[in-house]
């Protein structure tokens, strides 16, 4: 499935859950927060949401800053 | 605690805020942020990339024990973004501040008053202690108060300029007037400029660039620490008053005077 992540294509192999996707970019669940076409997902959600073909995918971590 | 800072439903007894910008590695600032006593730590979000080394800053800070991260919505360019950037700083800290920061124009990083006065509505709502980095308007301080703001944060001066508290009347009309903490933010420089924003009545100040970029980050963080907490005990003690003329402090009886000389 091809979707777009952080503004780039991606292809994603293994399956269509954000859990999955999160699996395939060795994202700690923890320490990753996630947007889907502009919509912030609760991490408790990451198992059960389903991604279609050409979503738009954020992955957000902690930074430093002021 | 018998001089606590209280924001949202919690208090704290540092009333020095750290942010973790521009220092020189994850471990200066660490033990800057250990050097600083400070409870509540903003840090910032950016995008993971799968496949690229990461500097984890999440990981040393969230080891420390009595901090609270507050992420800030740097970046975003509205309210709709802030609100995202909230979100997304909430999954990740797990706490319910948050800096609430709009500032368009990269040139000067002067806060948004009408989309920080939108977001912070909205993020209020939805549970958040919002603590909005404003201009030091006394007006919008009061609407953001309104609102139900956790605090507000004027600006001393441009974030990162180290000008000093070039705002200092609007600051006092801000701290006479809030009934909610006012933590003044940006711009700072010395510690004596924390001092004095604690003097003048002052809650709380937010320091970054002054610790972040000094030769000595970790030593700083303790000299604005000890001043932070001087300022604080010199407000709480009560300053004298100004006055014109000199007021002795030594009897002023004449027995040194020879008697009958000019």
């Amino acid at each position: 499935m091809d979707l777009v992540l952080n503004g780039e294509a991606y292809r994603l192999d293994g399956p269509a859950t954000l859990a999955g996707l999160l699996r395939e970019c060795q994202a700690e669940a923890g320490r990753t927060a996630v947007m889907v076409n502009g919509e912030v997902v609760r991490s408790s959600q990451y198992a059960s949401v389903r991604l279609s073909e050409g979503d738009q995918v954020e992955l957000i971590m902690i930074a430093a800053g002021g | 605690m018998t001089d606590g800072l209280k924001l949202g439903d919690r208090i704290f007894s540092s009333r020095l805020l750290l942010g973790t910008g521009k220092f020189s590695s994850t471990d200066a600032m660490i033990r800057a942020v250990r050097a600083s006593g400070a409870e509540l730590v903003t840090v910032a979000l950016r995008r993971f990339h799968p496949g690229r080394p990461v500097d984890d800053v999440f990981g040393p800070l969230a080891a420390l024990e009595g901090v609270t991260l507050v992420p800030n919505t740097s970046g975003a360019r509205d309210a709709r973004e802030a609100v995202r950037a909230a979100q997304l700083g909430r999954e990740l800290a797990g706490s319910p501040f948050v800096k609430l920061e709009i500032h368009p124009n990269p040139h000067h990083l002067l806060p948004d008053p009408i989309e920080t006065y939108e977001a912070a509505k909205i993020l209020v709502q939805d549970g958040f202690f919002v603590l909005p980095y404003m201009p030091a308007d006394p007006v919008l301080a009061r609407r953001l108060e309104e609102i139900g703001c956790a605090a507000v944060m004027p600006l001393g001066a441009a974030i990162g300029s180290g000008q000093g508290l070039t705002t200092m009347s609007m600051l006092k009309l801000i701290i006479h007037e809030a009934s909610v903490p006012v933590i003044v933010d940006a711009g700072l420089r010395s510690p004596s400029d924390a001092a004095l924003t604690m003097e003048i009545g002052g809650d709380a100040v937010l320091v970054n660039s002054a610790i972040a970029t000094a030769e000595d980050p970790e030593l700083m963080a303790g000299a604005f620490a000890a001043a932070v907490k001087a300022g604080r005990d010199a407000w709480r003690a009560g300053l004298m008053p100004r006055s014109e003329a000199a007021a002795a402090t030594s009897p002023l009886t004449a027995f040194l005077a020879d008697e009958g000389a000019g």
